[in-house]
């Protein structure tokens, strides 16, 4: 029984000690997925910034300009390029919205970007484009991959259509959370104009006007590394107009600004990603260790048993051996030689 | 003897459960019928 008992448990010793690599190594590097039909948006704030007036061309201060993104996965499109490619993949239809204080639209871009759902790295797999242009992206753009390391990552900019490093700075707490820290600066660099601007206005007409866009950017990322999400971003943001045939000319600041996360946005993606920290953690960390301990445990209590079961035998073996000793005992004293009482009982 | 099947009986449940639920993995779901917003939301 107890052998029986010490195999059941060895065989789940043994089945607890596999699935902790198991799961760590191989189940949640295919499981941990951006899932393709995820939804979600952010608002940024620039307070106090510096906007281009398309009525009379001049700039002006306004007490806050909004940027909203929304991030759109489309499920019919993912499933067509895993049914080319194989890859489970996450084709995301974005929009940036800008608005100014009173909520009128200053430019949108829209965007398509296609992603591998386990590591984030770009598919090329068509339809990607900017605003309408086709791009073929380098590097990560909007989120990190699971477990981020401290390192530089490339980092795709929507303005320019090109790839830098995004390079490692540091960790830093942001909301009881430890983040990695990145920075990447875009110099001054030419750019197209977005397509979708206020007053009818297009590319087209501004480049009439003799203008061209300009843009410089000081991007900051706080990503918390285990699930790879950003908790906080922030952009020190210039565009310039400047005039194409008169160098001299002083350009129009078409937009300066500190952007950041609305706080509430923010205190929304601090909650959502601590508890999708949690789950990730519970594949990467809790179960691969809590069922290496149990294995542990279940292996020596297996043992233990085994130990047992064997002992067993060899103290009946020894009982006997004293019980047959003392049968011979006792036939050689009632055989032989007698004692004082058993001889004083025959006289 | 025995200890070994014992042994492999719970190496091939273990690969058994793992290869499972990573050939299942989870549904695609639907795209959201949410829009691309074009307007401030007021909260998240």
């Amino acid at each position: 029984m107890r052998r029986r008992a010490s195999l059941i448990l060895l065989a789940l010793a043994v089945f607890f000690a596999a699935l902790s690599p198991l799961i760590r190594w191989y189940a949640f590097p295919r499981l941990a997925k951006i899932p393709p039909s995820q939804y979600q948006d952010m608002v940024l704030e620039a307070k106090n910034a510096t906007l281009l007036d398309y009525a009379t061309m001049k700039s002006k201060k306004v007490p806050k300009v909004s940027i909203v993104q929304t991030l759109k996965g489309n499920v019919a499109a993912a499933k067509k390029v895993k049914d080319r490619t194989g890859r489970d993949v996450v084709v995301w239809d974005t929009l940036s919205h800008v608005a100014d204080h009173k909520g009128k639209m200053v430019s949108q871009i829209p965007e398509r970007y296609v992603f591998d759902a386990h590591s984030q790295e770009p598919v090329h797999a068509g339809g990607e484009h900017v605003d309408g242009d086709p791009v073929r992206r380098q590097g990560i753009e909007y989120k990190w991959p699971f477990l981020t390391e401290k390192r530089d990552y490339e980092y795709f900019d929507f303005q320019t259509r090109t790839s830098a490093p995004i390079h490692y700075k540091g960790t830093r707490t942001v909301h009881g959370l430890e983040t990695y820290y990145f920075e990447q600066t875009i110099p001054w660099t030419k750019v197209k104009v977005p397509k979708k601007l206020p007053l009818g206005a297009t590319p087209e007409t501004v480049e009439q006007l003799g203008l061209e866009r300009w843009y410089t950017t000081k991007r900051m990322f706080w990503v918390e590394p285990t699930t790879g999400a950003p908790v906080d971003g922030q952009e020190i943001h210039k565009e310039e107009m400047r005039w194409t045939d008169k160098p001299g000319k002083k350009p129009l600041t078409a937009f300066a600004g500190h952007v950041k996360m609305r706080p509430d946005y923010q205190e929304a993606t601090v909650e959502m990603v601590a508890s999708q920290r949690q789950l990730v953690l519970t594949m990467t960390t809790y179960l691969p260790w809590g069922f290496l301990v149990l294995g542990g445990l279940l292996l020596a209590g297996s043992l233990a048993l085994e130990a047992r079961a064997a002992a067993a035998p060899r103290k009946g073996r020894g009982e006997l051996r004293d019980q047959l000793h003392q049968s011979r005992s006792l036939q050689a004293s009632s055989g032989g030689s007698p004692s004082p009482d058993h001889g004083r009982a025959k006289s | 003897m025995r200890a070994l099947i014992a042994a492999g009986i719970g190496l091939a449940a273990a690969l058994a459960l793992v290869f499972a639920i990573t050939a299942i993995g989870a549904p695609p779901g639907e795209t959201s019928k949410k829009p691309l917003h074009t307007t401030v939301p007021d909260r998240p």
